[in-house]
Order: C-alpha cells, then structure tokens, then sequence
C-alpha cells in the first residue's frame, strides 16, 4: 500500500493540471448530486415535518352551511369512518377572492378564518411567523410577503363583487392552505374585521373540516368519499376541499423540476468526468509504458500498478466530492429562495449525513469502476516488451487522408489526420457534446415554452387559458351571453365549466364540461383521440386511464348527482393541475348527470381590452348573478412568474455549467494532446509551422468529432426531449409532452456551442507557442 | 569569389541558468559562402547546436546579428523565423524526428506543401528525391515507425531538401546510425552537395567532418580556427591527416 501511495503522488505532482480539471469535474458532480440529494431526500420531507409541527389534516373540506344540523352530519360521518383519527370543525367564511401579487393576480378559493379561532384550531392551526403592522387588520400566507405586500401596508382584496381594504397585520405558515396551489388558501383576520366582513355579507358562513387519518395514503379517496357523502346529504351546499396527496404535490412542483434538472445534470457530469478519468489513465499507461515495463521488472505486481491509480483518482475525487458536496450547501439557500414561491413553506437548512454519505458512496464507486475498467490493461504489459516498444500512440493500422491523394488544405489535412488517429478524445468529445446538446434542446425548450412565452406551460398545468373568465348563475346564462355577444371586446365565448364527477368504482374526477370544445383554445389538450363531440363522449386523463386500463373506444361509468351513466372514451387529456383525475364531457353529456347551476365561460378579449375594467363593469351589470370574474392573463402573470423566474435561473445555471464542464474537458484533451504531440509539434515548427497553423490543427482536429456529434444530439434530443420531459413531470400527471422546440434557436445555439469548443481550444492550444524547435536540440 | 550565403556579425548566445548567466556563443563573425560542405566541429559544450540552431532561425541570439543575402533574419519574430525556415532552410536531425502518425511521404508532402500548392510537382520531386536516396515507392506508403533508421534518415533527408532549400542544416546526421547506414547517409549528402546543395552540418565525428570542404572548429563559444579540406574525394587518404592536423592544432 505504501509503494501505490508513492507511486500516486508521483504521478499527481507530475500531471497537477489533468488533476485540477479532474477535481473541478467531479467537484461540481458532486455538488449536483448531493444537491439532487437533499432535494430528493429531505426537501419534500420538510413538508411532512411542518405537517406534523402543526398537526395538520389530511383532508380539508369547507363547506357554505354552518347549521347544526350540518354539523352533526359532518361529525357523525367522520366518527363512523374507520379511517378517521382526528377531526376538527370550526366555523369561517369561504369565497373566491383575489388581491393583486408578483405583478399579476391571485384569485383563488380563499377561507376567512378569525384570528383567535385559527390559533386554536387543534387540527390545521397555523404558525405566526411575523407580526406588528397594527392590531387591526389581515394576516396572510409567508409565500405572499414581497415589497409590496408587507407589515403595516394596506392590501385590497376582491371578495367577490365587493372590495375590501385591510392592514397587513403578520404573515404566518399554513400546510393545507398557505398557497393558491391548495385548492383554497387561508386568510386570517383580527377579530374586528373578521365581524366586519360577516356584517357585510359577501362571503357565506362555512364550516372548515380539517380530518386527519390513520393512514394518510387514503387522504384522495377519503376527500371524495366525505364529498360524496356531504352533496348526498346537502345537495344544494357549495363546498371545497383539498387533500394530502393533492397538496404534496402541488407545492412541490418548482421541487420536482429542480430535483429532475439536477439530477440529470449530475449524472452528465459525473459521466463525463468519468469517460476524462478513463481516458487519462489510457493515455497514462501508453505515455508511461517504459516506466510502468520498469517498475514490473524490478517487482512492482500489477495490483499494486492499478492500486496505485486507484490511489491516487480515488483520493482525488473523494476529496473533491467532500468540497462539492460542501459546496451544495453554499448553493441550497439560493435555489430554495427559488423554490419557496412556489411550495410556500419554509425549509431550514441542516445537516444531512446520507445524502452526503450517498454521494460520496456513488461517485466512490464510479470513480474505482471507471479507474479499474481503464487500469485493467497493465495486468497485460510484459516488462520486457513494455521497455522496448516504450510509448505507442498511434494505430499503424491505415494511414488516414494521405496528402497526396487529398484535396483539403494543409492545415485541414493534418487536423483530420489527428481527429481520425485519436479515437479515445472523440469519445470523450462526442460524449461531452451530446449531454451538451441535450442541455441546449432542453434551454431551447425552456425559453421557447415557459420564459418567453409561458402559454404552452400553462396549458399544460391548467388545460386552458383565455384572457379572463366569468362564473354566472344558470339561470341569467342567455342575458350574459346575449351581453357578450353584442359587446365589441369580446372575440369569443364558450363555455368552459368544471363539475365533480365519480368513476363508478374508482375515484373523483375534476369534469370539465364544454359546449363545443372545438371551441377551446388550446387543442392539444386531448392526444391518443379526440374531444367529446357527443352526449355519450367522454375524455379522461391519461394517467388515470393508464393506472385503470383503459383504452379509447373503452366505456366507463360515471356518477354524479345519484345518477350513473356510461360514456365512450373518446381520448386521453394530461392537465396536470388535477394530477391526473380529470375528465371531459359536453354540457349535453354531463346533463345526462345532472344540471349545471353555475357556469364558467372562458374569453377571448380583442387586443388591448382593460381586462379589469371589462370585469369591473360585468359584475355591475350583472350584480349578484356573476359568481367571480377572473382577469386569467393577471393570474398567469403572478402564478407563472414563479416557474420563469425559476426556470430562468436553472437555463443560466446549466448554460454556464456546461460552458465549464466544455472548458474543463477541453483543457485535459488539449493537454493530454500536447504531451503526446509535442516533440511532434517542435519538428512542425522546426520545418516552417507557425504557432497559428499548430494552433488551428489542434483546435480543427476536434471540430469533426465536435460537429457531428453536436448535430446528431441536437437531433436526436429533439426527438427524446419531449418524452423525458413527460418522464419528468409524470408525478403530475403528465403523460406526453408537446412542447415546441425553437429550431432556430436550437441550431443557433448549436452553432455557438460548436464555435465556443472552437475559440476555447484555440485558447487553450496557446501553449503551443511554448513549445520551442530549440528542444530538439541532439546536445553539444 | 564565393558567394555569401549566410553572415553573422557579433553572434552572441547567452543562457540563464539559475540566476548567473551562461555565454555559450561569443561575438562570432562568420560567413558562409554557398554551394560549401561547411562542417561545425568542437567539443561536447563548445556551442556547435546552438550556432546551428541560431543560424537557421530556430533559435535568436542575445546579441548581433545574423543576415540571410540581404535580410536580416535576427530581427524576425517567432513565425516570420518559421517563414524562413521553411522557405531557406532543410533540416536533419540527429534523432531524425519523422512523424510518427505519418506515413513516410506525408511526412515528406507535410514539409512540401507548406510551401508550394501545386501538388503534382511537389510528389514528382518527391519521387525524384526517394529515387535518389533510394527509397521505394512500398517503403513511401509505410510509417516512420516501420522503417530501419537508415532508412529513416534517408527520408529525414528528402524531407530536408523537398522544398529545394538554400542551405541544408545537419545535426549530427549519423549520430543515432550504425556504421553502413551512417556512411550511406553522409554519401547521400556529399552527393546533394556535389549538386550544389549549400550544407552546413555539426559533428563531432571526423569520419563525417572529412566530407566538409571547410571546417570550423568552435571552443568555448568562439570559432577557434577554420580549416579548408577543398572538395571532397573517395579514397583522398591526404585528407583525413590534414584534418586530423588541423584538430590536433585545435587541441582537440
């Protein structure tokens, strides 16, 4: 062992520079997995613990109907259910609202809770995180804290049609209700203004069911049980509700794509700083074979040789997988700045001892694997041989593009005769290249579908947008209708209503009823088929028609309103809000269950159009008949702004890492290079090469490999990038992805990336001007 | 008269080394004349290979200058040197540094082409000069690494004179050669030479040192003595004493 550590720092102090690159790859591998790690680890756990800190529900229901007698149905039910551990029921007031956020809207279910109840709530109770802007006044979700919403600073929020105006008074941490991505949100007021606004009348009396179950993995079944079970009893109450499940994964989207991009980044790189090792201990065996034929002659075993390497990679990467590892820590306060937007609870950042254990274990072991794979061939060096051939690098096998014979230049020439004698750098170039290319598909992808223009991404979460909607009572539907068709702003109308249905034997199902969805305008919402054009049609999410068997042209029963029809799978849909339990009827088929008291028709507003304003002035035309009108773009704009800034972020992030990672692998190609090629390039000098022409060869001997292989991942991440991406967001619901891919952008970037490698490796080859013709001096 | 080819004026050389300085060439004033066999001869440490390579624009001097007809070829920079160089100058090393991933004619062509475009003519000279140092067209389409090091000198040679240079630089050209294969190789040479092809070669053998017309013998970085041998002849059994006068006069 002794000898193999001696032999190791021989080699590091002899090749400090190939040890640095390989540190900093492995260092930033390692950072990625461990980041990966703690994401994957321990950031969702952290909803678990704040679930438990706060004792909070499984399932939340809040219902418009705070009678006794209610009560004693909802109490009785919950006693009677097995499932049921805890349960808790206190009275609020539940409306849709909305207030202005992150230069958009949010407009959401929202739950008014009085302060002192709310604190007290033995199920469900929330955490003050900051107080002191007045003792009168609202408390709202940690998540909504920006400059503009802050202690002591009034808030307007829209409760309905009327306008309230409160002093923020504190912020506070809620898990089942602290962002609009729960189904409903909370909302806290001091007990004046709590009264107030139940003087007011806007929002009806409700009851806030917070149930917690012996097994949590029922919450979903257990919340349609219970809803099914409260709308048989209580047809005509309104009621809302969110589960554990649903929860989890709504606030851990931002999570999910971090932990997914991270995670396949890791293993880019850890890949490429493999492929580096493995090439750097092949070239080390050939450059050194004299000495390795030495040391095997004077007794040294061939264990002890690859021990020797193992040594020396494996202590390197180790110690820089502790840095890196060390240096995730640096980095996790950054990105769950990021993703706090979006989850809305708050994460402490601690020590994690497995994910660090884990990653050093994992790139441990790749480390020896790769270090061993490469080292096998000194067990085949005979001492004998290895001291009379000494270095071999070049395959005698064909002599590639004879000058004689070839029409390309000189410098070209002699570049394709390196790029075709040198098949372990194209590997390792041609593997770097194409996870490059994958990361500039998946930038492409990202700027074209979410930072540029976040509509494709919102369709696939939400299924549809327009510019605002509005919810009306049936009963006036012709009047509005007839409203908004005379109205010059609206372009167009439909119908575009969402209603609770039941799979006969399975679970709830978000329905989304639509006269005519030719009519929508986002078509692609359907794939495998098409929308329902009939009574007896029906499209149903992707991943619950996988989980169930389903195929199209399959029939499924459906329940709603005690009565059960069968309808003819039409097509497959993905909205990943409703995590894949949704379906899609026409108004005639859903009236086959029953009658839409409400509806919610989607507009399209002429360019322009004061979205606000055009809402302003149809719930005063219609006052008390429209529910809620909702400016969709302002909503897009607050809740998207999240997910761009975020995916902003990782594009910069991946961009600039993989500018390093080119540059770094770069380098110990160019290096490797030029110790193998340098008494080859002296004598090119000494026969009349300049610097410049040496310089252009080496960085054009690896623009084929470069090239092709860049243009073949960009085409075949092109083809791959839409899959993965759905293989990522699966967890969502998602189950095909369509995104577009900017071609121009994508061949733009394709090209820089190409030119980056070329201006790097003309930086990098300036060693070149070093090498002196001098050297090749016989001595005196 | 003889026609100057090359001329130093003041050619000095100096090398630091580890904080003192090492004056390897002193305040030399040469001329070399064309068409000559001029041989470089001296001691181990006398400065032959740095006169050499100071001479052929591989390497610049500290001080002086060397001029090349009318030019001045001191005052070029790095790549203006290597212009020269391929333009002027042959080279044969001692080592003979053909290039391994080559075959034997590109490593010929590679040297050509730098200079001419015109293809066709640079492989029929190519082919001319093979003939001449016989090498045939199997051995061409080999590797360096698959020739005998005669063989390989041989080509070292054709790819010194592809480019039809003014002055052929040699260094030590038989040293890593066994006897036949260096004589064959020095008989390359004076035949070059007889051609008129200008030869400048360093050596420290006077087996080789005999095929110079003019000798100059280096000491301690000054050109201690020149001597002219007159043109060279098999079987001149007059020679080898007056040069070997000569080096005893030099104390070598």
């Amino acid at each position: 062992m002794r000898k193999s550590l001696l032999i190791a720092r021989s080699n590091m102090r002899r090749a400090k520079g190939q040890a640095v690159a390989i540190v900093v790859l492995i260092l930033i591998a390692a950072m990625m997995l461990n980041l990966w790690l703690m994401l994957a680890m321990d950031y969702k756990a952290n909803f678990d613990r704040y679930h438990d800190k706060l004792n909070d529900g499984h399932v939340t229901l809040a219902v418009d109907s705070d009678t006794a007698e209610f009560r004693a149905f909802l109490t009785e039910t919950l006693e009677q259910d097995s499932r049921t551990d805890q349960f808790h029921l206190g009275s609020c007031m539940h409306m849709v609202a909305r207030f202005d956020y992150n230069g958009g809207e949010i407009n959401s279910e929202m739950i008014f809770l009085d302060k002192d109840a709310a604190l007290s709530r033995s199920i469900g109770t929330v955490e003050l995180v900051e107080e002191g802007g007045g003792s009168s006044g609202v408390y709202l979700p940690m998540l909504y804290k920006t400059g503009e919403i802050d202690l002591g600073r009034p808030i307007e929020i829209s409760i309905g049609s009327t306008q309230v105006t409160y002093t923020v008074c504190g912020f506070f941490n809620s898990v089942m209700m602290g962002s609009h991505n729960c189904a409903m949100m909370e909302l806290i007021l001091t007990g004046d203004k709590y009264e107030e606004l139940e003087a007011l009348g806007c929002a009806p009396q409700a009851v806030l069911c917070s149930v917690r179950l012996q097994d949590k993995a029922e919450s979903q079944v257990f919340e349609a049980d219970l809803k099914t079970a409260v709308s048989g009893q209580f047809p005509e109450t309104r009621a809302v509700s969110n589960s554990y499940a649903l929860v989890t994964q709504s606030r851990y989207i931002s999570q999910m794509i971090c932990s997914g991009v991270i995670s396949v980044m890791a293993f880019f790189v850890l890949l490429i700083a493999l492929i580096v090792i493995a090439s750097n201990i092949i070239n080390y065996i050939q450059v050194n074979m004299k000495n390795l034929g030495a040391l095997k002659a004077v007794g040294y075993t061939s264990r002890q040789l690859v021990g020797s390497l193992l040594t020396q990679f494996l202590g390197l990467s180790l110690a820089a997988a502790v840095a890196g590892a060390g240096l995730s820590y640096a980095l996790f306060p950054g990105l769950n700045s990021m993703m706090i937007g979006q989850t809305g609870i708050p994460y402490a950042l601690h020590l994690l001892p497995l994910p660090f254990a884990l990653t050093l274990a994992m790139l441990g072991a790749a480390v020896a694997l790769s270090v061993w794979l490469a080292a096998r061939r000194i067990k085949k060096i005979e001492p004998i041989t290895a001291l009379r051939a000494g270095l071999s690098t070049h395959n005698f096998k064909r002599n590639h593009i004879p000058l004689d014979r070839t029409s390309a230049s000189l410098d070209l020439a002699l570049a394709l005769k390196t790029t075709m004698s040198g098949l372990k750098h194209n590997v390792t170039v041609c593997a770097t290249m194409l996870v490059l290319s994958l990361v500039v598909v998946f930038s492409g992808l990202m700027l074209e579908n979410m930072i540029w223009d976040i509509e494709p991404f919102v369709n696939l979460i939400v299924g549809e947008t327009a510019d605002t909607c509005i919810n009306v009572q049936t009963d006036i539907e012709d009047d509005v209708l007839a409203e908004l068709a005379a109205d010059s702003r609206v372009e167009k109308v439909y119908l575009y209503s969402g209603a609770k249905v039941w799979h006969v034997g399975g679970v709830e199902l978000d329905g989304i009823i639509c006269d005519d969805f030719a009519q929508a305008n986002n078509q692609s919402v359907v794939f495998g088929g098409r929308f329902p054009k009939f009574d007896n049609e029906i499209a149903i999410a992707a991943k619950y028609a996988r989980e169930q068997g389903f195929a199209v042209g399959d029939e499924i029963e459906i329940t709603s309103n005690g009565r059960q029809t069968h309808y003819l799978i039409t097509g497959f849909t993905q909205m990943s809000n409703y995590l894949g339990r949704e379906c899609l009827l026409t108004r005639a088929g859903y009236e086959r269950l029953g009658t839409l008291t409400n509806a919610t028709y989607y507009l399209n507003l002429s360019e322009g159009t004061d979205i606000d304003g055009f809402n302003g002035e149809m719930e005063e035309r219609f006052a008390g008949s429209i529910n809620a009108a909702m400016n969709i773009q302002a909503i897009i704009v607050s809740m998207g702004g999240v997910y761009v800034s975020l995916m902003t972020v990782i594009v910069i992030a991946i961009l600039v890492l993989s500018a390093v990672i080119i540059a770094f692998v770069l380098y110990l190609l160019v290096r490797t290079m030029l110790t193998q090629k340098s008494r080859d390039y002296g004598v090119m000098k000494a026969l009349g090469f300049t610097t410049g022409q040496l310089i252009l060869q080496t960085a054009l001997s690896f623009m084929p490999t470069a090239i092709v292989s860049t243009a073949l991942g960009l085409v075949v991440c092109g083809f791959i990038i839409n899959p993965l991406m759905a293989l990522f967001l699966s967890g969502i619901g998602v189950v095909k992805c369509t995104f577009t891919i900017p071609v121009g952008f994508t061949v733009a970037a394709g090209a820089g990336l190409v030119l980056f490698a070329f201006g790097t490796l003309c930086l990098l080859s300036l060693r070149i001007k070093k090498i002196a013709p001098r050297a090749l001096l016989s001595g005196e | 008269m003889k026609e100057i080819l090359l001329k130093t004026e003041k050619l000095s050389k100096s090398f630091s080394n580890g904080g003192s300085m090492q004056h390897v060439l002193k305040n030399i004033d040469l001329e070399l004349y064309k068409g000559d066999f001029t041989v470089i001869m001296g001691a181990s440490g006398a400065g032959k290979s740095t006169l050499l390579y100071a001479l052929s624009g591989m390497d610049t001097p500290t001080l002086g200058t060397i001029t090349f007809g009318e030019r001045v070829i001191s005052d070029l920079s790095q790549d203006g040197l290597a212009v020269f160089r391929r333009e002027h100058c042959g080279f044969v090393f001692q080592q003979i540094y053909l290039i391994d991933g080559m075959s034997v004619m590109d490593n010929v062509l590679s040297a050509g082409l730098l200079v001419s475009r015109d293809k066709k003519a640079l492989i029929r000279r190519a082919e001319e000069l093979f003939a001449a140092v016989g090498i045939d067209q199997e051995t061409q389409r080999k590797f360096s690494t698959q020739i005998s090091g005669g063989e390989a000198q041989r080509v070292g040679i054709v790819r010194a004179l592809i480019n039809s240079p003014e002055i052929l630089f040699a260094d030590e050209p038989t040293g890593a050669l066994n006897s036949q294969t260096g004589l064959d190789v020095l008989d390359t040479l004076t035949r070059f030479n007889e051609q008129g092809q200008s030869v400048v070669m360093v050596t420290h053998d006077m087996r080789s040192a005999r095929r110079g017309n003019r000798i100059l013998y280096l000491k301690d970085g000054v050109i201690l003595g020149e001597c002219d041998l007159g043109r060279y002849a098999p079987g001149d059994t007059q020679r080898h004493k007056r040069l070997a006068a000569f080096l005893q006069d030099m104390g070598w």
